[in-house]
């Protein structure tokens, strides 16, 4: 195991390394191979049941098994080894790495079967229904996607989708400073900004998508003629059935923006806004200089989330236009789930996924790299 | 606006000579936070209120439009009857009310399992990765913190196949004990991206000076740092909760008859025999009512950052 | 009995003063098909299905859980004749079925409570939503998680089943218990059947027909403006239109008029994907046209080549993308849901083809602008139609083709192999599902709100209907349009093959970009026919073929 440093990660936080270790003591020798045993004891258990397993599974050895449940406690087992080992082999090093080691480990351990799956999937032909089973075949599921019209439709409606999630960036930190000044009834307007995004996607499908925007009675069609829109209709025209569905999935994700800036602005310390004012500043220098840079980090983690969030989205697409008006606001995840679910067709879909996947974490890498540029500039 | 307010006690008596132009500024920006802060929460609350009074409404009513209940039409038990729950079924038995509270029940379990398991193991791997530099391998901070955020990325229906084979081999197919660990999975990014921003701006002044006396680091981690970080916590909890709550595919896919949660019971309200607006209606009513009441008892720990903040 | 026409038929018999109304138009219906009511054959008044048709009975509301559970108990009769008391004891199994509208497996349970009550066997039970349940079926089938000893089913699956061998066959003593002869002729083999061997419990059928607003096409005003028209496509008076054609020259002539100050319009498409299901609209559009007689295919051919671009279907399509413009904005996003339950049953347009499930809610119904005013016909005929083996457009002799599309062919129940291992079980799962195909249970669900439609040759008898509070003339009605579709010489099945709903949903996806006008109808239909044939070759195209005309009952 890899040994940790105490170095602190930027220039905030200004102390040495050197006075936890101090206050300490050394690790004595007993314990670091009393640690070393556990960690080799936990290991050759864990493999052990794990082979036995395998063996029994393929035929080899007699014993019937129902289930793999024996390999995972045995994994459990194995990942209580290795934390007691760490604390005991590096001292508070290790009592360090047991902050993130259960995270690690969970994770690690939920996906790694369905990513190694998934990703042998996406190379098959694999369509449910196909009497021949499945067969891998190369590179043709890209070599389809590269031909695929609806891929390339859903990726431009992508990009529009993502860019307005600025826009919902701004209203949601206009919504959250306003939460935060000093007004009566804080508690109501809270909850009442946080209730959106606690009512199900299909309720919202259904009930604002079908009901509220329905043509001929529904109120927002009322509205839409009260302001002198003659024929309203929400989903014919491909922008105006884009607006519209961005629109409700904004509605239902905007309070998420509001709680996470919220939060960060109750967190900023008052003393540097307080100085400022008394030095003369205006309102909006100090929300431009002082309030905006400290909230950059919430900022980013917010917008990051959110578009995540946003690039898949599907639920309302799905249920609201099935992907259309002639494919207007199909996107990626609503096309991978009809090709998924309706026509079974496992292999293709989950290659579009991981296409689409590793399409993302450049978007997203990048994104993080301009943020924390454009972060660095700032402070 | 917020520096206004904070200077207010400060400010205000040396400039009372220059009062009343300011105070004509002052109540101006008032009215108009006020105005904005109703215009969006009608928008916020309109869609809501037009659930729960569709759940009150015939079939009739709900193609008709109608609005207010008692001037627009006259409201009716039919959707809470679908339930059981209405005032004159409430009190007999009802197969499905049994299984709406079976599942309202397993909703909650599975919701709130896998948020507080998010929220410890989350916040444990978000303090790690703020308070101290990680080298496994080749990965450091940066890549582990994208590791669990790239959790989020994939489309979930792509792993059905996958998670299915998984969960039938692992025997954890129609159990709660199974959903919650995939949602955990699905709100674990989403907790430590959060809390490590919480992390980040606590200065780590603060347990350094508790090391010093003597403290383990879990007891600095746990008596000082975490009541600093609660607002971050509950704001987390809550964001985990309701998306577990609300999540359908997982739901539909993993569960048979034991685990099944609300969304799948909502789901099953259209079909080709017609659209029972009131029980959709009733069911998202019935579904948000306690993410409301966690909501509102919740809401005043998020403000209590406020003062721990402050007071240094 | 479909929930809504139940209640819409409850509601049309409460006011004397539309009985009157329409009654012209029932009879009108009567007097041009075959009458039935002169057919009804007499049945003892004590007999379980005299008993068990006044369960709640006429004006006593909507059957309730206990009610479920009456019928059931009472309709243990043919059971006991096979059964001994107490004999399951110890024997469990699962049943998977919908759980729509808290119908279906919500039904099934009371109706099997007296059964295991009386047989000692338990049963768990699995309720899907109707939205999942093809991805459910699929991954089960595919990953062999199939946890369901028994399955409420539709038949375009069997083919799914059949081909993996999931499927147990049907006894002997089974088919005497349920009186297997007794079904219309379109559900019996090769329908329920695979390689031979019959699997359906057969519980529901299903078929498209139109739904019409009387008070629109018998509106005097209206038949003034319509003398006036210039293409009345042969329809010389205004009045229910008995071609598409003349379907279309109505809806262009409606658009924009208005009946007793409220607008109008005439019939309504469902242009948006509905999981597979919008291909049947487009379907029942195109029968008429692509339905030759005694050609059994209309789909595929028999090497399962689509005959989806041909000249027909092209028509059917093109047909669609002419009428959009005169149907309601909006019309573009219009799911069969919302065709259906948001704009037809409130009042908006004339015209409606699907399924048996319309009318409007009886508590509601008093102040309704359509609950008096439906009437049914069968689908809509064709002056000409496509023979393909020929290349050409004919006129038959016989006048124009009728061909009534028997869309998804109704929910039955099916039994899965897991139990034949075990003899108790197996007999344990076939008696359940048994009792719930049973016959005199049959007359009550079609009767009663269910989800489920007449299916039997038995359930033309109107005096058993009366029983349970209808109006001889209007079910009379009603059960002439049905079983005028059931019986139809021509009528139009699909082929039950492996993934046939695949092939819907890509059709649908296409066939969407047409409605939208981003190509013509002939280049998605072109589209639509490549897929499909990539589709066959995917699935593995011998099979294919060979289990298409296994299923089409050809060869």
């Amino acid at each position: 195991m890899a040994r940790r440093e105490l170095n602190r990660r930027d220039g905030h936080r200004a102390v040495s390394s050197g006075r936890i270790e101090a206050a300490h003591g050394d690790v004595l020798p007993g314990q670091v191979s009393a640690g070393n045993w556990i960690f080799r004891l936990g290991s050759a258990f864990f493999v052990a049941v794990a082979a036995l397993q395998i063996c029994s599974a393929s035929g080899v050895v007699p014993i019937g098994f129902g289930n793999w449940q024996p390999t995972m406690f045995a994994f459990l087992l194995w990942g209580v080894a290795l934390g007691v080992s760490q604390v005991l082999k590096y001292g508070d090093g290790g009592k360090q790495t047991l902050f993130v080691l259960p995270a690690l480990l969970f994770t690690a351990a939920m996906v790694i079967f369905p990513t190694i799956f998934g990703l042998y999937i996406a190379f098959t032909d694999w369509n449910l229904n196909a009497q021949s089973g499945h067969h891998i075949n190369g590179l043709d599921n890209l070599r389809t996607l590269w031909g695929d019209s609806y891929f390339w439709n859903a990726l431009a409606n992508m990009v529009f989708y993502v860019l307005t999630v600025l826009v919902q960036y701004v209203i949601a930190f206009g919504l959250a400073l306003l939460l935060n000044a000093d007004i009566r009834g804080r508690k109501f307007f809270r909850v009442a900004f946080l209730l959106p995004f606690m009512l199900s996607p299909v309720a919202v499908s259904w009930m604002i998508g079908k009901s509220l925007m329905e043509n001929r009675f529904g109120p927002l069609a009322n509205f839409a003629r009260w302001l002198g829109w003659e024929n309203p209709a929400f989903f014919t025209d491909p922008w105006i059935a884009r607006t519209t569905i961005i629109a409700m999935d904004a509605w239902v994700w905007i309070p998420f923006m509001v709680i996470l800036l919220l939060a960060g602005l109750q967190a900023l310390p008052q003393d540097v806004k307080e100085a400022a004012k008394v030095d003369g500043a205006s309102t909006w220098q100090t929300f431009w200089e002082i309030t905006f840079p400290l909230m950059l980090p919430v900022s980013v983690t917010a917008i990051v989330l959110r578009t995540i969030f946003e690039l898949k989205l599907a639920d309302i697409v799905i249920n609201v236009t099935a992907g259309g008006p002639g494919g207007a606001t199909d996107t990626i995840s609503s096309f991978v789930y009809r090709e998924y679910r309706d026509r079974s067709n496992v292999g293709y879909a989950t290659m579009i996924a991981e296409v689409y996947l590793v399409l993302v974490i450049i978007f997203i890498m990048l994104l993080l790299k301009v943020a924390n540029r454009y972060m660095q500039k700032m402070t | 606006m917020t520096s206004e307010v904070a200077a207010h006690a400060v400010v205000e008596e040396p400039e009372e000579t220059r009062a009343a132009p300011r105070q004509a500024g002052r109540v101006a920006g008032r009215i108009a936070i006020y105005a904005l802060l109703l215009v969006w929460t009608f928008i916020a609350l309109f869609p809501i209120y037009w659930t729960l009074s569709t759940s009150l409404k015939l079939g009739r009513d709900v193609t008709q439009g109608h609005l207010i209940p008692w001037v627009d039409f006259a409201p009716a038990w039919k959707g809470w009857q679908s339930l059981g729950l209405s005032p004159d079924t409430i009190f007999e038995t009802s197969n499905v009310r049994d299984e709406f509270l079976k599942k309202f029940i397993n909703s909650v379990i599975c919701s709130v399992g896998a948020s507080a398991f998010a929220i410890v193991i989350g916040s444990l791997a978000a303090y790690g990765l703020s308070r101290f530099d990680y080298k496994f391998g080749p990965w450091r901070n940066r890549d582990i913190s994208f590791f669990f955020v790239s959790q989020l990325i994939l489309p979930p229906v792509v792993l059905a196949l996958p998670f299915l084979v998984l969960y039938k081999e692992l025997a954890l197919l129609d159990t709660r004990i199974g959903l919650i660990l995939v949602y955990t999975l699905m709100v674990l990014p989403i907790v430590i991206w959060v809390m490590r921003d919480q992390f980040d701006t606590i200065p780590p002044e603060m347990e350094q000076a508790a090391l010093v006396d003597g403290c383990s680091i879990w007891g600095a981690f746990v008596r000082i740092v975490l009541p600093m970080a609660l607002p971050g916590m509950v704001a987390a909890f809550i964001l985990s909760l309701v998306l577990c709550w609300n999540e359908y595919f997982f739901a539909s896919l993993l569960t048979g008859f034991d685990a099944q949660t609300l969304p799948v019971m909502v789901a099953s309200q259209t079909g080709s025999s017609g659209i029972n607006w009131w029980t959709i209606a009733a069911l998202a009513t019935a579904a948000i009512a306690p993410l409301l009441l966690i909501g509102i008892f919740l809401e005043r720990y998020i403000v209590m950052g406020l003062t721990v903040g402050a007071g240094k | 009995m479909r929930v809504h026409i139940y209640e819409r038929l409850m509601a049309m018999q409460s006011s004397r003063r539309d009985v009157l109304k329409g009654a012209a138009g029932a009879a009108a219906t009567l007097a041009a098909s075959s009458s039935i009511l002169s057919s009804t054959p007499s049945f003892a008044e004590d007999s379980v299905v005299a008993q068990i048709m006044k369960i709640p009975g006429a004006g006593n509301g909507s059957p309730t859980d206990s009610d479920w559970q009456k019928v059931g108990a009472l309709c243990l009769g043919p059971t006991k004749q096979y059964v001994q008391p107490g004999e399951f004891k110890g024997v469990d199994f699962s049943f998977m079925g919908l759980n729509n509208q808290n119908l279906h497996n919500f039904l099934f349970r009371g109706f099997l409570k007296p059964w295991e009550a009386y047989t000692g066997a338990s049963i768990k039970w699995i309720d899907l939503a109707q939205a999942d349940y093809n991805a459910r079926l699929q991954q089960s089938i595919a990953t062999g998680t199939t946890d369901f000893d028994i399955i409420e089913m539709g038949a375009p699956f069997e083919g799914d089943m059949g081909v993996k061998d999931l499927l147990s066959e049907m006894p002997d003593w089974v088919m005497k218990q349920v009186d297997f002869d007794d079904y219309v002729n379109y559900l019996k083999p090769p329908v329920g059947t695979w390689n031979g061997k019959i699997h359906r419990t057969c519980i529901d059928s299903d078929c498209h027909t139109m739904n019409r607003r009387t008070d629109v096409f018998g509106d005097a005003d209206l038949a003034k403006q319509w003398a006036d028209w210039n293409d009345k496509a042969g329809l010389a008076t205004w009045g229910a239109p008995k071609t598409w054609l003349q379907v279309q020259q109505v809806t262009k002539f409606l658009k924009g008029k208005k009946v007793k100050g409220k607008e109008v319009y005439g019939f309504l498409d469902q242009p948006k994907p509905w999981g597979g299901f919008q291909f049947y609209f487009t379907a029942s559009r195109a029968t008429a046209y692509a339905k030759y007689p005694g050609e059994k295919n209309w789909m595929f051919d028999e090497n399962m080549k689509p005959l989806v671009n041909n000249p027909a279907w092209v028509r059917a399509i093109q047909d669609v993308v002419d009428l959009l413009p005169y149907e309601p904005a909006d019309q573009i996003n219009a799911d069969p849901g919302t065709t259906a339950f948001q704009q037809f049953l409130p009042g908006t347009g004339a015209l409606l083809e699907w399924w048996g499930d319309i009318g409007t809610s009886a508590k509601t119904s008093d102040t309704a602008t359509i609950g008096d005013v439906l009437d049914f016909d069968i689908l809509p005929a064709s002056d000409d139609v496509y023979n393909f083996r020929k290349a050409q457009w004919e006129k038959l002799p016989t006048g124009p083709n009728v061909a009534p599309n028997m869309a998804y062919l109704g929910w039955g129940i099916y039994v899965m192999k897991t139990v034949d291992s075990d003899a108790k079980r197996h007999k344990a799962a076939w008696s359940a599902a048994a009792h719930l195909g049973g016959k005199d249970l049959s007359m009550w669900t079609s009767a009663y709100p269910s989800g489920f439609q007449p299916y039997r040759k038995s359930h033309t008898n109107l005096d058993l209907w009366a029983l349970a509070g209808y109006d001889k003339k209007y079910i009379g009605s009603y059960m002439d349009s049905q079983s005028t579709s059931y019986n139809h010489p021509n009528s139009a099945i699909e082929p039950r093959i492996p993934g046939i709903f695949q092939y819907y949903s890509i059709a649908e996806d296409e066939l969407q970009k047409t409605f939208a006008g981003k190509q013509t109808a002939q280049q998605g239909a072109d589209n639509v026919a490549a897929a499909w044939d990539k589709l066959t070759d995917k699935l593995g195209r011998e099979n294919q073929v060979k289990y298409y005309r296994v299923a089409m009952g050809l060869a």
